[in-house]
């Protein structure tokens, strides 16, 4: 076996170690809620009064023949990790008999474009901001740089509650629910997608402000750091226009951002679940909100299993990604995180 | 020999901390066509900053509080800084950095720099043309035209510091502002990069060289003519003999003889046998900023700057020569 | 220390974000002793207007607003406190004994700080919050303190690693003092104020994830909080209705509690570790 392959070996032995770690969190934790979940889940289906008793039975045996609650916890703990082998998120209590896997791939798309396009250009836009604050130093650098750390220093939902506020009910300019109006149907007129559009942009500007800010602060820094290198000033020394060396220096400090873009975009579904709650966004914030209003836990369970795949998947590809540069690089980068 | 170069009356600080270090104080000096002109002094002396201001290339901290230089009939400001236009740097006088191992982006092959720099000074230059040209100008040397290609972690430190050099002097600049550039060198690079210069003299790619180093035994080898630098002034200027063979100013003879020991590899070593070390110009001392190490120290030493005795071409700025004189 | 006081009180912005602080604190301490009506009960109408019956109006369903946020300050800041002692003793622990002990252990305490690193933060929240019986502060707190220590424990080896081999640590280590007393007396005092930079900013991100759990309906019970008053807000749809008296102050706060701590921890760190600020 190479170092490589070792290497990777072993970062897959840490990353299935910590899987099990979250996959006893996620299996065990729930079942601590005194008494057996589902007799919990049926009582208060009962309260409700929305369920009749020939459900409430066919709830229980889902239930009981999906984790076979009346065998020992061990056991119940493997069907667990091979239903989530398979794929199977398992029955959700609060819209039975939905499947989980099928509640979160209607809102999955929703966060996904909302989170990865803001990430992204939050990204872009923060590292341009950051370079030319860095390089352009003086006035021009105080504002911007006093200006993100304030946005990246506040809480994301305390910026989507103010957006909210100021730019659909102060100055109603933006819709203020819901992912496109309640009464239209998706489509892909001009006029749905207009619409879509419309209810996009506060939520997308809360998130992107806030990454920007973010952003900038870090690549500036990492500018900083880069203009002070020697060949920034030989360049200089030999006429070489501002635009090229900005250029050298944005390339430079921009490849340890990579590492932080791999990491956002596999952070990206357990993100920003308060957007969702703050705008009435549909997507993943909002399932887990209801889930966890309605102690719906196989909804719960899902959302945050697929949050920790997602963010343990990002983190093992940036590790080959790593693997696959130099060694040596690989070494010194990792040191510095 | 024809004057190329002459600056008058620099000075110069970098603002820190709300206090000035007064890096360079009254420096004039001129620069004949052809000839070597050697730099010497201890660390922090002032020699890098007298190099970037002779390079044209300041930028704040550093501040040029006054100074002008006449080349080739032009007259600069040297006070504008980084108002000076950039198409002056490179083509009329360009720089050989200190520590030039670091001087070459990690990320970028040789042949991107030698681009760029070509592009800055004749906008519409295509890529093949620079590599060409660069191609050229490597084999006439005898370096291998190979290197273009390479990224600076695969050329060996003699290797990339010639590569600096040959870029450096890519558009024939006038002067060419060497600091330091083989003080981070085995003996057989420095040999390589000393004998490189030669050519680039001889064969008229450049007219004149300033050649900074804080060591003697070298300039000694290569200088026509020596100035040396103490806490930002020159102390004394010189024919290479004279300043080696006769010098005259107490610190230049107690940096000759810190060097004389004979010790074969002495050149490696920093200068270190004079008692004392140079002084902190946020406050250089009163009189003649040598003084506090000085043996020859007199009262009047520290009360009064020593005026420079003797021509623009041969002074040394001590009190002792007045006494001579009269 | 004195010298450190005297250079920590020069700064600036250490005073601005000390002072800061202090008036929150004093607000959420006093407010409550000059105050006696209850935070959970109803004064007044569904958003009534800032009036001099309610100095900031009331929420959805008639509480007080201006009583909840003296209650709410102090209850999200008792949670953040109490999150970051959790955190930091569970961090410092940890840290002191892989860095100063080594070896086996080390790798051990490290392999499982870096395992709980990589999962995220908000799905343990999550789990351990929908668990619990019932949230109380002081629950509360806790699951966010042990959900949080890993950083505290990484960067406390870091440093205990740096200190073992210091003089006065052999000397002890010789003369045959415990494990535990060269740790308590001869490495901890040395980096005190990087646990306690520490613990500032692990007391920060504890009142944000507290409003964090709230948001999501995961708040504490039966009592009062700037997260909890937020999503009261949010919920009872204060925003969409206009009734900025009930959702600004929880905002504005929580933004600035955490601006507050978060500078005072960079102005120590200004102060304690000068080189690392030259940029
Ligand atoms: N960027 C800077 N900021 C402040 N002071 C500087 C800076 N660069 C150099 N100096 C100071 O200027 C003086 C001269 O430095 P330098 O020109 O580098 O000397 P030399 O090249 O002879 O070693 C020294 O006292 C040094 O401390
Ligand atoms: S002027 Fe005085 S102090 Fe200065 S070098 Fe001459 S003798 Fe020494
Ligand atoms: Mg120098």
């Amino acid at each position: 076996m190479n170092t490589f392959q070792r290497y990777i070996l072993n970062k897959l032995l840490w990353y299935i170690a910590a899987f099990l770690v979250a996959a006893s969190l996620n299996f065990f934790l729930p079942r601590l809620i005194p008494g057996n979940p589902v007799d919990t889940i049926v009582a208060q289906m009962a309260q409700s009064g929305g369920t009749e008793g020939e459900a409430r039975r066919k709830i229980y045996q889902t239930y009981m023949r999906e984790f076979g609650l009346d065998k020992p916890l061990l056991v119940q703990f493997g069907t667990y990790l091979s239903n989530l082998a398979h794929g199977n998120l398992g029955t959700s209590f609060g819209n039975y008999p939905a499947k989980v896997n099928n509640l979160i791939a209607s809102s999955l798309p929703w966060t996904i474009a909302l989170q990865l396009p803001a990430i992204i250009i939050g990204w872009i836009l923060g590292n341009i901001l950051g370079v030319l604050a860095a390089y352009r130093g003086g006035a021009f650098d105080r504002v911007a740089f006093v200006g993100s750390l304030a946005l990246s220093n506040l809480p994301y939902y305390c910026l989507a509650v103010l957006l909210l506020y100021l730019f659909s009910v102060a100055i109603p300019i933006f819709p203020s629910f819901g992912g496109y109006n309640p009464g239209g149907t998706p489509n892909l007129s001009l006029t749905f997608m207009l619409d879509v559009i419309q209810h996009y942009t506060l939520p997308f500007l809360s998130l992107v402000l806030v990454l920007i800010g973010g952003q900038a602060v870090g690549m500036r820094s990492m500018a900083i750091y880069e203009l002070s290198a020697d060949y920034v000033g030989y360049m200089r020394g030999l006429g070489v226009g501002d635009g090229r060396v900005v250029r050298s220096i944005f390339r430079n400090a921009m490849l340890p951002q990579i590492t932080g873009l791999a990491l956002a975009i596999g952070s990206l579904v357990g993100g920003a679940l308060l957007t969702e709650v703050v705008f009435s966004y549909p997507g993943i914030g909002s399932t887990l909100f209801t889930a966890i209003r309605q102690n719906d836990y196989p909804v719960v369970q899902g959302v945050t299993i697929l949050v920790t795949v997602a963010v343990l998947g990002a983190n093992f590809l940036i590790d080959i990604g790593y693997g696959l540069i130099d060694p040596r690089i690989r070494s010194a980068q990792r040191g510095e995180r | 020999m024809d004057e190329l170069l002459r600056v008058q009356n620099v000075r110069a600080a970098y603002a820190v901390g709300g206090r000035e270090v007064q890096a360079v104080e009254e420096v004039s000096l001129t620069l004949r066509e052809g000839e070597v002109l050697g730099l010497a002094g201890e660390s922090g002396c002032g020699k890098s900053t007298l190099a970037t201001i002779l390079a044209l290339a300041t930028k704040p901290p550093l501040y040029v509080k006054s100074g002008q230089m006449v080349l080739e009939g032009k007259t600069i400001d040297l006070t504008l800084g980084a108002g000076l236009p950039r198409e002056l740097r490179g083509q009329l006088i360009s720089i050989l950095p200190q520590g030039a191992l670091n001087s070459l982006n990690p990320t970028a092959r040789v042949r991107e720099l030698a681009y760029d720099v070509l592009k800055a000074h004749r906008p519409t230059i295509q890529r093949s043309e620079a590599y060409e040209l660069t191609r050229q100008r490597l084999e006439q040397l005898g370096l291998p035209a190979r290197v273009l290609e390479n990224y600076p972690h695969q050329l060996s430190g003699g290797m990339k510091q010639r590569v600096v050099t040959v870029i450096s002097t890519l558009l024939n600049p006038k002067v060419l502002i060497a600091d330091e550039p083989t003080s981070a060198l085995d003996v057989s690079s420095q040999k390589a990069v000393v004998g490189l210069l030669k050519t680039l003299l001889e064969r008229r790619v450049i007219s004149s060289i300033v050649f900074i180093a804080h060591d003697l035994p070298l300039l000694r080898e290569i200088a026509d003519r020596i100035a040396i630098m103490y806490a930002g002034k020159i102390a004394e200027i010189g024919t290479n003999h004279e300043i080696i063979d006769a010098p005259k100013h107490p610190y230049t003879q107690a940096l000759i003889g810190s060097i004389l020991v004979p010790e074969p590899y002495v050149r490696q070593k920093r200068v270190e046998g004079i008692e004392g070390s140079p002084p902190d110009l946020r406050s250089p001392p009163s009189g003649c900023r040598f003084h506090p190490r000085c043996k020859y120290a007199m009262p009047k030493c520290s009360q009064t700057q020593p005026p420079e005795f003797g021509t623009p071409e041969r002074f040394a700025a001590c009190w002792l020569l007045e006494a001579v004189k009269s | 220390m004195n010298l450190f006081l005297r250079q920590l009180l020069s700064n600036g912005r250490f005073r601005f974000s000390l002072i800061l602080i202090l008036l929150l604190v004093g607000f959420a301490i006093i407010g409550p002793m000059v105050n006696h009506h209850n935070p959970l009960f109803a004064v007044g109408g569904r958003f009534d207007p800032p009036s001099s019956k309610a100095l900031l109006g009331t929420d959805v369903i008639g509480n007080d607003v201006f009583v909840q946020l003296m209650y709410g300050i102090g209850t999200s800041l008792e949670i953040g406190v109490i999150a970051g002692a959790v955190a930091t003793l569970i961090g410092v622990v940890i840290g002191t004994l892989a860095g100063f002990l080594g070896g086996t252990l080390d790798e051990l305490l490290m392999g499982l700080t870096n395992v709980i690193i990589t999962i995220p933060t908000i799905v343990i929240l999550i789990l351990l919050s929908v668990a619990v019986e019932t949230r109380s502060l002081v629950t509360m707190g806790i699951i966010i303190g042990v959900t949080s220590w890993p950083w505290t424990a990484r960067a406390v080896r870091a440093q205990t690693t740096s200190l073992r081999t210091r003089e006065h640590v052999d000397v002890a280590r010789i003369s045959g003092v415990g494990t535990v007393s060269i740790i308590l007396w001869e490495i901890l005092p040395y980096m005190f104020s990087y646990i306690f930079m520490a613990f500032v900013l692990q007391l920060a991100s504890g009142i944000l994830n507290e409003a964090a759990l709230s948001l999501l309906g995961l708040g504490p019970d039966n009592t009062i909080s700037l997260g909890k008053m937020l999503q009261f807000a949010i919920q009872g749809e204060a925003v969409r209705t206009g009734a900025y008296w009930d959702f600004l102050p929880p905002t504005l706060l929580l933004a600035l509690i955490s601006f507050g701590l978060l500078l005072l921890q960079s102005s120590m760190d200004e102060v304690f570790n000068p080189r690392l600020r030259k940029v």
